[in-house]
């Protein structure tokens, strides 16, 4: 068995608020191999985000432990150059350019500044970097969040809906990106609504529902049981009937 | 992190924008409390009759203790019983640093780069700190100027010892830069940037008007009511007057910086995001 990049034993997490306890995530066990794409999906609120918010010891756990390489997030000695991350909107400030904010994710980093312009390229990014972020579209947000990921080459991504909002071109060439990042020996954990990118990029994938992990399997054992088609796989285990793609 | 956190801070225009609006506000009152009613009121610019001259509201820039009150960087009229737009830019500057990466998400980035959140904010205070004494230093130029082309223009000779001037200044970042801290934790605290503002602004207001209360019901100033942060801010740059010692009001300073830091590290450890 490969080693395991991303583990979690018993993780869990309750929300309380004015109407109760809402318990987000029900002891979860979690073991993401080293390399690959490995689709992290489920519909909203079934606890995808909380799960990688505690994995990036954002949130914290009622109980339960979650590990990067063998770690707490916490224990990494220099966890971005561990773990590159996208989430949410990639924190872009809007008064800022995107060489701005990649010249501070560097410097959070620790690494050169010169990497910015290596990242910029990776990302296409090179022309319209010192342009503000407040004129840039969605998808070139999404690659400067990408590019800031991966400025400390870490051998891990987690990307938490990184194609929301994204026009056909744009899906395209994240598709490739970390199809390329998987290929060249890096682990990715994907969260996506969009079964079809998963489909055509994933190697396994984690299915949740209400907290809990209803499916971890390889794609391609699903692919061949469903006949190709991931998206019934997805909503029998779901019971979600629409709203999916 | 420091570096980070600098970048931050130099990247954005809202920091800038209060530095702008402070330095402008207090050139305003400078020339107007420094400059222009002492001059009206000796009888060097304008037409005001002599025996009006006297109720015009001016320092008395002869003696040692009106030029002492007119190189305050919080501006002339900044003393107890005032708020000026240099404290008011001053604490702003403060907030929006602790409030900004919540607005738009780069405290998740912090706290990926740095998981100890602790170190965040002292990251934080650093930068912020350092934003605070640049801040001090062109207030304190703009003050030292306006005071010295007055007296210049008066024909009036200083009447400060250099080393006081010196100390003044000194003393005048260090509290500047304290207070650009005590409102970054406000702002870390409250996380939303008009709540944060709001805050500050009314304990600030709040102390005028407990201070002006205070005078009348007990006829002075009681040692608790010196405590309080802008009075305590006044006391500690030295250029009016205070029964609280020196050293104490510069040890009340930064044990209110340390307490306000405390409680934002507090939260912050605590907080999910």
């Amino acid at each position: 068995m490969s080693e395991l990049v991303i583990e979690t034993a018993g993780l869990r997490k309750e929300f309380r608020g004015r109407r109760g306890t809402r318990v987000a995530v029900h002891d979860l066990d979690l073991a993401v191999p080293a390399g690959g794409v490995h689709g992290f999906l489920g519909p909203n609120g079934s606890g995808k985000t909380t799960t990688i918010r505690m994995l990036l010891g954002l949130v914290a756990p009622d109980s339960g432990d979650a590990l990067i390489t063998d770690r707490p997030y916490s224990a990494l000695g220099r966890p971005l150059q561990t773990i590159g991350t996208m989430l949410d909107a990639g924190g872009l400030h809007p008064g800022r350019t995107g060489r701005q904010h990649l010249l501070i994710a560097a410097a959070q980093a620790k690494v050169p500044a010169g990497r910015v312009d290596d990242v910029l390229t990776e990302v296409d990014m090179t022309q319209a970097a010192d342009r503000s972020i407040a004129g840039y579209s969605l998808g070139m947000r999404q690659r400067v969040a990408l590019a800031a990921a991966l400025v400390a080459s870490p051998n891990i991504l987690v990307l938490d809906e990184p194609a929301n909002g994204l026009d056909p071109a744009g899906m395209h060439w994240l598709r490739q990106r970390i199809r390329a990042f998987a290929d060249a020996g890096g682990a990715v954990l994907l969260s996506s609504h969009v079964l079809s990118d998963v489909q055509q990029i994933a190697d396994d994938i984690v299915v949740m529902q209400a907290g809990r992990v209803v499916a971890d399997t390889p794609l391609a054992d699903v692919l061949h049981e469903q006949g190709g088609d991931l998206e019934r796989f997805y909503l029998e285990l779901t019971n979600a009937p629409s709203g999916v793609r | 992190m420091l570096r980070s956190e600098l970048l931050k801070i130099t990247t954005t225009t809202a920091p800038k924008i209060a530095l702008g609006v402070g330095a402008g506000g207090l050139i305003l009152t400078q020339l107007m409390s420094v400059s222009v009613l002492p001059a009206l009121a000796s009888g060097r610019m304008g037409a005001v009759p002599a025996e009006l001259r006297d109720a015009i509201p001016s320092l008395d820039l002869v003696t040692s203790s009106g030029q002492l009150a007119a190189l305050s960087p919080l501006g002339a009229s900044g003393g107890s019983g005032s708020l000026g737009i240099a404290v008011i830019a001053i604490v702003l500057m403060g907030v929006l640093a602790g409030t900004s990466d919540y607005r738009f998400g780069g405290i998740v980035s912090s706290f990926l780069a740095q998981p100890n959140r602790v170190r965040v904010l002292l990251a934080k205070a650093g930068a912020t700190g350092v934003a605070g004494l640049v801040t001090g230093a062109l207030f304190a130029v703009v003050s030292t100027a306006t005071l010295l082309g007055t007296l210049w223009f008066l024909g009036i000779p200083v009447a400060i010892d250099p080393i006081v001037i010196a100390a003044v200044l000194s003393r005048s970042l260090l509290a500047i830069a304290c207070l650009t801290i005590v409102g970054l934790a406000v702002g870390i605290l409250a996380r939303s940037q008009l709540a944060g503002v709001l805050i500050m602004l009314g304990v600030l207001l709040l102390e005028l008007v407990v201070q002006s209360i205070t005078q009348l019901i007990v006829g002075g100033m009681p040692v608790w009511a010196q405590l309080l942060p802008l009075a305590l801010t006044n006391t500690v740059i030295g250029t009016g007057e205070s029964e609280l010692p020196l050293p104490a009001a510069v040890a009340a300073l930064l044990g209110l910086t340390v307490v306000a830091l405390a409680l934002a590290a507090t939260a912050l450890r605590r907080r999910d995001v």
